[in-house]
């Protein structure tokens, strides 16, 4: 299972990528869509939108289950990936690069508290 | 948790397993797709042991079987199998199975797994019935595809034709098959003793059959529009809503057969149908359906593989025609779909 050292992860299986001063890029970790099985579905928000904290912010289906990704903090969405939604296999084939699912931007100082880092996030696998 | 005895084969396989009614089985091995395409393409092989099966025999089969049963075995004859259900006096699917008559006095009973013990026990009850549970001392396993009957006739030497029952000799034992499946393609269904169950299933990878999990039996099954006992149909459905009404024969006596006379003269007021998604979303199981004069409710629904859209099966009331746009309500969103008649996909 992969866990690259460069990303930031949640206990609920997301990665976090600090891609500017204020936005991070998100997606869902090999683990995740390795339990999933074959993503056959996803539904993004929209540009622009407001989104709190623990909102669901991605809807994520495989042939056997509906999947649930959660904002890790409260912000804005900044961009959204339509590649996955084109062709939610990039899930599987590529869920650290091909399939991010959003950008979101958020006001202040970067959110750390509750984010584990790669070592942490391998353990809470295992 | 009752295991297959391939377990460590699927193991060794990289099998995911999950609990399939007491039965921890394989439900993928890699992907649920890939091995959906292998089954379309190619040949693919379930492990099955978990189904039903028991040998009926007796003075008091037969008359047991046209008591119990609602498809009539004068319609076939010995070497066929029929697919037919037993109803509860309401005439509610308590079960649809599969009957191998494999000579003229063995018959062999193929419930859904959940409901082995039950049937076998409603047999056990009828005069002069002798029952043997085959569940214990062998495993089942399905071989489905357009290669599946090569794939019997290279590892077997024989293969069984459709919906007809067939034997073949395996590593010194004597192995029963039938051309049946539950996918939509051709192929068929092998019960082996347990000691060289192993030995069969390798001998049939090594020819290149796929391994297929549970997960892929679902998706095959739902877009050939075969129902599911337990989510398509159950004790509160009966054959006519459920478009099964090919598998009840009404001139003859059995349990249900008054309740379902009375159904077909007043008109049923609901049908299980097909639809297809015309737009973005996977319908599952207990999303609501809305119709213009009314509505029903999922029963399966998933990705066609091979359609690459949603499918699904719903009742809905009052029936609906053929080409009707519908709505299925996907969490909030009222998503367009059309009624068609399945399978959804016909080889």
């Amino acid at each position: 299972m992969q866990v690259p050292e460069d990303l930031l992860y949640t206990d609920e299986h997301e990665w976090i990528k600090r891609v500017s001063d204020t936005v991070v890029r998100l997606g869902i970790t090999d683990y995740a869509q390795d339990q999933l099985g074959d993503v056959v579905y996803v539904e993004l928000p929209e540009v622009g939108s407001d989104v709190a904290k623990d909102d669901i912010l991605v809807e994520v289906e495989s042939t056997k289950s509906v999947g649930e990704v959660y904002a890790p903090f409260t912000g804005k969405i900044k961009a959204v990936n339509q590649a996955v939604v084109d062709a939610p296999e990039l899930v599987n084939q590529s869920p650290y690069d091909g399939a991010w699912f959003v950008e979101l931007e958020f006001e202040g100082v970067f959110p750390l508290e509750g984010l584990l880092d790669a070592a942490a996030y391998q353990e809470l696998t295992e | 948790m009752n295991r297959s005895p391939l377990h460590d084969l699927h193991a060794r396989h990289g099998a995911r397993f999950v609990d399939f009614g007491g039965w921890e089985m394989p439900v993928r091995y890699a992907s649920v797709i890939a091995e959906h395409r292998a089954v379309r393409s190619s040949a693919g092989l379930f492990d099955v042991t978990h189904l039903g099966r028991f040998r009926l025999g007796g003075s008091g089969a037969r008359p047991a079987l046209d008591r119990l049963l609602s498809n009539d075995l004068a319609r076939i004859e010995p070497g066929k199998t029929q697919y037919t259900m037993i109803l509860n006096d309401e005439g509610g699917i308590v079960d649809d199975l599969i009957v191998w008559w494999r000579s003229a006095d063995e018959y062999w009973v193929l419930p859904n797994a959940a409901n082995h013990d039950r049937v076998m026990a409603a047999f056990s009850e009828e005069p002069g019935c002798e029952i043997e549970d085959l569940r214990p001392t062998t495993v089942m396993v399905a071989l489905q595809g357009p290669e599946a009957i090569a794939a019997f006739e290279r590892v077997l030497g024989a293969a069984p034709g459709r919906f007809r029952t067939a034997d073949a000799m395996f590593a010194g034992h004597e192995v029963q098959m039938a051309g049946t499946g539950y996918t939509g393609e051709r192929g068929g269904e092998i019960c082996i003793n347990t000691e060289s169950a192993d030995q069969l299933v390798t001998a049939l990878v090594e020819t290149g059959v796929t391994l297929c999990g549970l997960g892929a039996r679902d998706t095959l099954r739902l877009e050939a529009g075969l129902p599911l006992w337990g989510a398509d149909i159950d004790e509160t459905t009966t054959p006519l809503e459920a478009g099964l009404g090919y598998a009840v024969a009404l001139d003859h006596d059995f349990v249900g057969r008054e309740a379902l006379a009375t159904q077909k003269a007043s008109g049923i007021t609901r049908r299980l149908v097909g639809f297809v998604m015309e737009g973005r979303g996977v319908p599952r199981h207990g999303y609501g359906v809305r119709t213009a004069s009314g509505g029903g409710s999922v029963t399966s629904g998933n990705i066609s593989p091979v359609l690459d859209t949603g499918v699904g099966l719903a009742y809905v009331s009052p029936p609906p025609r053929l080409g009707e746009a519908i709505e299925v309500e996907i969490r909030t969103r009222m998503v367009p779909a059309t009624i068609v008649k399945p399978p959804f996909y016909k080889r």
